[in-house]
């Protein structure tokens, strides 16, 4: 293995459709990968939300992304009230190509195909009802007021990060 | 917080396990600790005693992946018979601090939240 080196990956499942069912057609696709910054990913997928029109979004990740997907899922539920989700998990199919190396290499160098499948999960975020007979959905839960579940407004959206949510402001708003 | 010193004064924490609701047998936690393939196996077992109609696999935090992994290689394992049904949810978890040094000894506990993923995995009624 160490005298290979990887030089290409092919995305099998690129161009596929998504698994849900009557997405709306310009649904907005959230990749999340290890290195995304969920402040970059929260601020995007808010200010979507908020937008008025469609109101749906999928978070898709692979590997070692999957958590991080999660974590933006559950903060933006907690941010946006009323968001009906659905989960879907499958194998993704990745094709990699790996390239001999070292002092004797004969030419052209000898390359190995190997196909790859990791764990990949696909969250679908709505705010209008989805259908709840169908796997893996979630109704919106109804938020009990805490302090950390605090109501999201448009100027939060430049602050927002998972680790420095001030826990200690008292929301002003006074709710029920 | 407390006051803002340099390095010395940085407080040691230790966390506390994750709160693990009552279980049954057919509820799986998977941790990054748990061997997976004895795992799976435990679960392959669980699903052919025929005991059980239904598994919920848990994941926490990073073990979220091995939580996927176990319930899609649970459905290539049986195909066609078994449906995954995955819910999202948010655990709270509590860190004990410890501060170094004895002087002001303020235990306290610091609360943070992680990403938890609860798999259903069932076969159909009526099969």
């Amino acid at each position: 293995m160490e005298n290979f080196r990887r030089v290409q990956t092919v995305d099998e499942d690129d161009g596929q459709p998504l698994p849900f069912k009557n997405l709306h057609p310009d649904v907005v696709k959230m990749r999340v990968k290890e290195g995304s910054k969920i402040r970059n990913l929260i601020g995007y997928a808010a200010t979507h939300m908020l937008s008025e029109g469609t109101g749906q979004i999928v978070f898709s990740a692979y590997g070692r992304g999957v958590t991080k997907a999660v974590t933006c899922v559950e903060i933006l539920k907690r941010k946006i009230d009323g968001l009906h989700q659905v989960t879907k998990l499958q194998y993704k199919t990745l094709q990699e190509v790996w390239e001999q190396k070292g002092p004797n290499v004969q030419h052209p160098a000898p390359c190995l195909t190997v196909q790859k499948k990791y764990p990949s999960i696909n969250i679908l975020l709505s705010k209008e009802p989805l259908d709840p007979q169908e796997e893996g959905y979630q109704p919106p839960q109804s938020m009990v007021p805490t302090e950390t579940a605090k109501r999201f407004s448009e100027s939060d959206i430049e602050h927002c990060t998972s680790k420095k949510r001030k826990n200690k402001s008292k929301t002003e708003e006074s709710e029920g | 917080m407390a006051e803002q010193k340099p390095l010395p004064g940085r407080v040691h924490h230790t966390r506390r396990p994750a709160p693990r609701p009552p279980r049954s047998p057919n509820d799986i936690y998977v941790t990054t600790k748990t061997d997976f393939r004895a795992q799976l196996a435990r679960c392959r077992q669980l699903l052919s005693t025929g005991d059980f109609r239904e598994l919920r696999v848990h994941g926490l935090g990073l073990a979220i992946g091995r939580a996927i992994n176990l319930a899609l290689q649970l459905q290539l394992s049986y195909p066609g018979t078994l449906h995954i049904s995955p819910n999202t949810s948010t655990v709270e978890l509590t860190d004990d601090l410890e501060p170094e040094g004895g002087e002001d000894m303020e235990p306290g506990a610091r609360n943070r939240n992680n990403s938890a993923i609860h798999i259903r995995v069932y076969r159909p009624q009526g099969e």
